[in-house]
């Protein structure tokens, strides 16, 4: 005899078979523990009947441990028969096991890995043509600003400079300083044991200015401008302001879209030179505490600068600003409906950003190589 | 019904009580109702009347400035530890737009409270899980996530979730907000049903008169001008009366000054410019 809560459970064998009999609440309250001898194993065709004459409660919950023990008996071989239950415990008795007859009348489709599959493939596709439709959209516009510079938004654009942009330069300083230090530190440790340590001065140059400037402006901007144009816009499309632009007539991409873009692309390369500046000022910083001159430090790295490094720092900060608010952009307007979508647009604008930015500057750094810039 | 302290008292009991937000002043003063066992029980009243917030304080989410929750006889604010949370299994609430976890399937989303708050094994768990769908007419849904089934469905499995616990009492926010006739009278028919078959009592906050004529056996009235109940009783009863305006307005979709008897003759206008009621 098992006793949970007061429900008790007694098992009794008979000639014809088993009998259960339960006695006091069979609730919610019901511990698993209580149903251990209610049979479940070698059936062999044996009747199991289930007295229920002695519940003094029942509830769905209840009704349904008692179907869910039913269920597994009669899958190990017993014929199980429920007996009649107190007149007033029948009706929700039955509203169970009617229930739980529909339910098994329809089962449920679990969705297939092949469904599944499909289903993810299917929505890339879709994502793939909305990208690509953003992506034209947003050139024409682009383009269309260029002629008629006067129908640009230039309020906005200068607002989301300032927001997006130039509140931005601290931290992307901060991060940048720090890099440059780091990487200062580190090749003056190895250079050291040749006494080329002034020679960390041509690597930091190159480094920063080549590479690490325009990377890390991108990928802070893309997790504090990017992520914030997506979580806007995401929360504008969920409060239907983006479906009452484009209701009055006007492009989302043109009102939402381009004074955002525009600002990045002004603003990154402004942001990238900071960036660059604080790397190669961290590195110097480094060599400073070594006894080495600020000055020829500073006359080291810029001279080992060629025009074309410089140049390529510029357009690659241009297009990564480009790329970083388009993204963002996109993500948001493409964001789906409810509280959600607003969270998800913003860690699938970031997580886009920061991929798109690695590849871009990957296939870029490919591209110079071929092109011997 | 499982999980409910007493079984003489009733479902829920609300005396004195003082709905306010922060230091604002107070919306709703003094206000008492009670809801019976097995009975459907409406909280109505027009926009910003403060329905939503009194449903806020009977269900635990804000502690009322003043008065006293009862549910099942335990007064909801005894203490600050976990008596609160004890009621609050007491009673199941279907939200405005349903709340399901949008992470969950539909079947993880009614095991969930169970799988928390219970002993059951994971097969009965299951199984109630099922059941409970079942009885609200989503069995084939269970493995379906919630943004791939339509409003109606995501109030219907709330329901079923509400249920998890085989409260004694459901409350209901909206039931019908955002649905069309049809669904909402198939959600109106659903909750009869429950209510009639499992003896639940339901505190239904509501403005929609339809739904309310249809399923509602009494109801309260919050009136936002004197800060209380303008009207309590059998909702069909209250239609028919002509006085208070309010009361009267509310229930026959008349403007207020319509029942006041003010209103425009037909073909003219009394409205002042810039108002609007």
């Amino acid at each position: 005899m098992k006793d949970g809560e007061g429900f008790n459970l007694k098992l009794e064998k008979g000639r014809g078979g088993l009998t259960v009999h339960l006695s006091g609440p069979l609730t919610v309250d019901v511990r698993r523990a209580a149903w251990e001898d209610f049979p479940a194993s070698d059936g062999q065709g044996q009747s199991l009947l289930v007295n229920l004459s002695g519940l003094s409660a029942l509830d769905l919950n209840g009704s349904a441990q008692l179907l869910s023990a039913g269920a597994k008996s009669g899958q190990a071989g017993f014929k199980v028969e429920y007996g009649q239950a107190p007149q007033d415990l029948t009706a929700i008795f039955e509203l169970a096991r009617e229930a739980l007859e529909r339910a098994a009348a329809e089962p449920p489709a679990p969705v297939g890995f092949f469904e599944e599959l499909g289903r993810k493939i299917k929505e890339t596709q879709k994502d793939l043509v909305v990208l690509i439709t953003f992506a034209g959209e947003l050139m024409a516009e682009l383009l269309r600003g260029f002629r008629r510079p006067s129908q640009i938004r230039w309020n906005s654009v200068l607002s989301v400079a300032e927001i997006a942009g130039v509140n931005a330069a601290p931290i992307v300083s901060l991060v940048s300083f720090l890099v440059g230090l780091i990487i200062a530190f580190q090749s003056a440790m190895a250079l050291s044991q040749f006494g080329m340590t002034i020679y960390v001065a041509d690597m930091v140059g190159i480094a920063v200015i080549r590479e690490l400037g325009p990377l890390i402006a991108a990928i802070v901007l893309a997790g504090r401008s990017g992520s914030a144009f997506s979580a806007e816009l995401g929360a504008m499309k969920a409060a239907e302001e983006v479906d009452a632009i484009t209701t009055m007539g006007l492009s989302p991409v043109r009102e939402l879209a381009l004074p955002r873009v525009l600002a990045s692309i002004l603003t990154t390369p402004l942001i990238t030179m900071i960036a660059c500046f604080a790397g190669v000022f961290g590195g110097g910083l480094v060599l400073t505490a070594m006894d080495f001159s600020l000055l020829i430090y500073w006359q080291r790295a810029i001279n080992f600068v060629s025009p074309a490094t410089f140049y390529i720092c510029v357009g690659k900060s241009f297009l990564f600003g480009l790329v970083v608010a388009a993204i963002g952009c996109q993500r948001g307007l493409a964001a789906g409906d409810g509280p959600g979508a607003v969270g998800q647009a913003t860690t699938s604008g970031v997580v886009s950003n920061i991929v798109a930015i690695a590849v871009l500057d990957s296939l870029l750094a490919v591209l110079f190589y071929v092109w011997n810039i | 019904m499982s999980g409910t302290f007493d079984g003489q008292a009733p479902p829920v009991e609300v005396r004195d009580l003082t709905v306010a937000y922060g230091e604002a002043p107070p919306i709703l003063e003094k206000i008492n109702f009670r809801i019976r066992a097995g009975e459907i029980f409406g909280i109505l009243g027009g926009s910003g009347s403060g329905k939503s917030s009194v449903l806020r304080n009977v269900i635990g989410l804000v502690r009322p400035r003043a008065g006293r929750v009862f549910i099942f006889g335990q007064d909801l604010w005894a203490d600050d530890g976990g008596h609160l949370n004890d009621c609050r299994r007491c009673f199941g609430v279907m939200y405005q737009a349903g709340a399901l976890f949008g992470s969950m399937n539909l079947l993880e989303n009614v095991s969930m409270p169970m799988r928390e708050f219970t002993d059951m094994s994971a097969e009965a768990i299951e199984t109630a899980a099922r059941l409970k769908l079942s009885l609200v007419g989503l069995s084939g849904y269970e493995y379906y996530m919630p943004a791939r089934i339509s409003g109606g469905m995501q109030k219907r499995a709330a329901i079923a979730r509400a249920l998890a616990l085989d409260p004694g009492l459901i409350f209901l926010d909206e039931p019908s907000a955002g649905l069309d006739p049809i669904t909402s009278a198939g959600l109106d028919q659903l909750i009869k049903t429950l209510a009639k078959n499992l003896g639940l009592a339901f505190g239904v906050v509501t403005h929609e008169l339809g739904s309310v004529m249809n399923i509602v056996d009494r109801a309260i009235l919050l009136d936002k001008e004197i800060k209380g109940i303008v009207a309590e009783g059998d909702p069909r009863e209250l239609a028919r009366r002509s006085e208070p305006p309010y009361v009267a307005a509310f229930f026959n979709r008349q403007s207020l000054e319509k029942a006041k008897g003010e209103g425009p003759a037909e073909g003219g206008s009394k409205r002042r410019p810039g108002r609007i009621e």
